[in-house]
């Protein structure tokens, strides 16, 4: 871009459409962390404020003492962190399988998994309830677990499958023919160069697990069990709505995937491109 | 790989504790194939089986009725109405994300100061939960006290706050909560196809005569192709079986029946009605449809590509 080629009218249509991108996506995200923290009377103020004029913490405060928002936060930590243990922990390998093993059915496999990709958790809950409750898992975390690593499996790997493809088998031939072993070559050489494709697909699992409502809604009925997306949406539900209170929940909510999504967007655009998460 | 083929080949000199590559192959897929049969398929099969009773959603019980869920559901007109609603949604709310999708990929695609953490903030909206966008729009919508009734009446637009969870508008509200929170989806995929058309195109585009309209047209679309291809198909399951956003759109006072789509309905008939044999018919539906859909758009496709 040149210099001269700056504000011509262009570019100013494009910064104009850069602008109206941001606002449009950033603002309602704005308008809750500024509402989080405004007291009562400004909330419904009229005409509304912008920034908060009388900043207070009496929303959160309000949150942690009056309802079971910690609970549930730490519910949802414990189950989404399980879930991505087992997800890395079944689908590394696998994803290795997939392309580095000749066998007959290798394709076979990798179209189920692309099928399994295609199901939303609407077509599969019913029977998945009758399940575990056949087997005594409803209202328990290890359900839940296991419903969201099944859910996240095609997806977590589809994703390893891409990221072990585009590191160049040469390299572990090499490896080979200077006598390593294989586990030697998985351990020094593979996984160390897939580490920020295994760590991306964890964080995708992460937020899957994190952000999921129906599985949790259907699976857990006791309040001590909630997690966040359910802890929420049935603070909505109470009879006189807390907008201050339950915009400060929400603003908690988004604050752990807004950190790692700080630390990852460039694994995040290269894992969403190549096919992550759904939804 | 090739390597231990042939390190292999020779018969016998292989130490006898080495599995065969078949067989560490599969012994490294196991534990995941299990998961994934026991926990996917094997619950989209047995649901067509529950398909086929009278089943209450909490006891045991179960009775044989065949098929007749299935003739019960395609007798209901509140079926067919969730149906519609359920393709009214999806249609506007992709046809939307791929306006806006495609038109903020080209905008992400040019040379602009903070471009890059522009590229990170849109996709924002898709991994925050969905029960946060809900509740943020709601918040936005709310008739007495919402920002945006308050923006339109000071600016002239309506003389009276419009109710939008009402039942004139909540369809409209569900459709700008989804097209917000889904149409960064759009935008991922294209801008990472566009990022690969070669430079020498437009060149060559641009020495031959061609307006920026002309190069959109004759060069960046037909590149697009395959990738829209791909996501109007993903995002066309995905809208379609779509329960959290209208589901948690209704919760709390909103004109429920006016976004009662195919999974809501689904989800009510199993876990307001306690009818699981009728919902886990409706599902095995909802995948017959989504199956005839899908074939049906895969034809056209064919079809346009042989022209």
């Amino acid at each position: 871009m040149t210099r001269a080629g700056l504000l011509s009218p262009r570019n100013l249509a494009l910064y104009l459409a850069a602008l109206a991108l941001l606002v449009f996506t950033t603002f309602p995200f704005l308008w809750m962390a500024s509402t989080a923290f405004k007291v009562s009377n400004e909330i419904f103020a009229t005409p509304p404020t912008l920034w908060p004029r009388s900043f207070t913490l009496a929303n959160l405060e309000r949150l942690f003492a009056e309802t079971r928002f910690l609970t549930y936060f730490l519910n949802s930590l414990k189950v989404s962190l399980a879930t991505v243990a087992l997800t890395l922990l079944v689908s590394t390998p696998a994803a290795y399988s997939l392309t580095r093993y000749r066998f007959a059915g290798r394709e076979a496999v990798a179209a189920t998994v692309l099928f399994a990709y295609m199901f939303a958790p609407i077509m599969i809950i019913i029977p998945f309830y009758v399940m575990m409750r056949f087997v005594g898992l409803n209202n328990t975390h290890f359900g839940l677990v296991l419903a969201y690593s099944a859910f996240c499996l095609p997806f977590a790997l589809w994703m390893l499958r891409t990221f072990f493809q585009s590191i160049p088998v040469d390299i572990e031939d090499a490896a080979m023919i200077d006598g390593a072993s294989r586990r030697q070559v998985v351990r020094l050489i593979v996984l160390p160069l897939a580490l920020p494709g295994v760590v991306a697909t964890g964080i995708f699992t992460f937020i899957l697990a994190w952000n999921d409502y129906i599985f949790a809604r259907v699976l857990l009925s006791a309040d001590e069990l909630k997690t966040l997306p359910v802890g929420i949406a049935d603070l909505y539900n109470a009879s006189v709505v807390d907008w201050g209170m339950i915009m400060a929940a929400g603003l908690l909510v988004i604050a752990p995937v807004l950190a790692v999504f700080v630390f990852i967007q460039k694994y995040m655009v290269a894992g969403l491109a190549s096919g992550g998460v759904k939804g | 790989m090739a390597m231990i083929a042939s390190a292999d080949a020779p018969a016998g000199s292989r130490p006898s504790f080495r599995l065969s590559e078949a067989t560490t192959g599969w012994l490294l897929l196991l534990p995941a194939l299990a998961l994934l049969l026991a926990l996917t398929l094997y619950p989209v099969l047995y649901g067509a089986w529950l398909s086929l009773f009278a089943k209450h959603s909490f006891f045991p019980e179960q009775n044989w009725v065949g098929l007749g869920n299935y003739v019960y559901v395609v007798q209901d007109g509140e079926f067919w109405a969730s149906v519609w609603r359920g393709t009214v949604y999806s249609v506007t709310t992709i046809a939307l994300q791929i306006g806006l999708g495609v038109a903020a990929a080209l905008v992400l695609n040019e040379m602009f100061p903070g471009r890059n953490i522009l590229r990170a903030i849109v996709i924002f909206p898709y991994v925050v939960p969905t029960v946060v966008a809900v509740i943020l729009w709601k918040w936005l919508l709310n008739s007495q006290f919402g920002l945006i009734n308050y923006m339109l009446e000071d600016v002239g637009i309506v003389d009276r706050p419009i109710s939008w969870m009402g039942r004139d508008w909540i369809m409209v509200s569900l459709i700008l909560v989804s097209v917000w929170q889904f149409f960064p989806f759009v935008v991922i995929g294209v801008l990472a196809r566009l990022q690969s058309i070669p430079n020498e195109l437009y060149e060559a585009a641009t020495v031959d005569g061609a307006g920026a309209w002309q190069r959109f047209r004759h060069v960046t679309l037909p590149q697009l192709k395959s990738v829209l291809f791909v996501i109007v198909l993903l995002r066309s399951i995905w809208m379609f079986t779509k329960f959290d956003t209208p589901w948690l759109m209704i919760q709390g006072g909103g004109a429920e029946t006016y976004i009662r789509t195919l999974p809501v309905y689904t989800y009510m008939r199993t876990f307001a009605l306690y009818e699981a044999g009728k919902g886990a018919a409706m599902a095995i539906l909802m995948f017959l449809i989504l199956a005839a859909a899908s074939a049906i758009y895969f034809r056209v496709w064919k079809r346009e590509e042989n022209l």
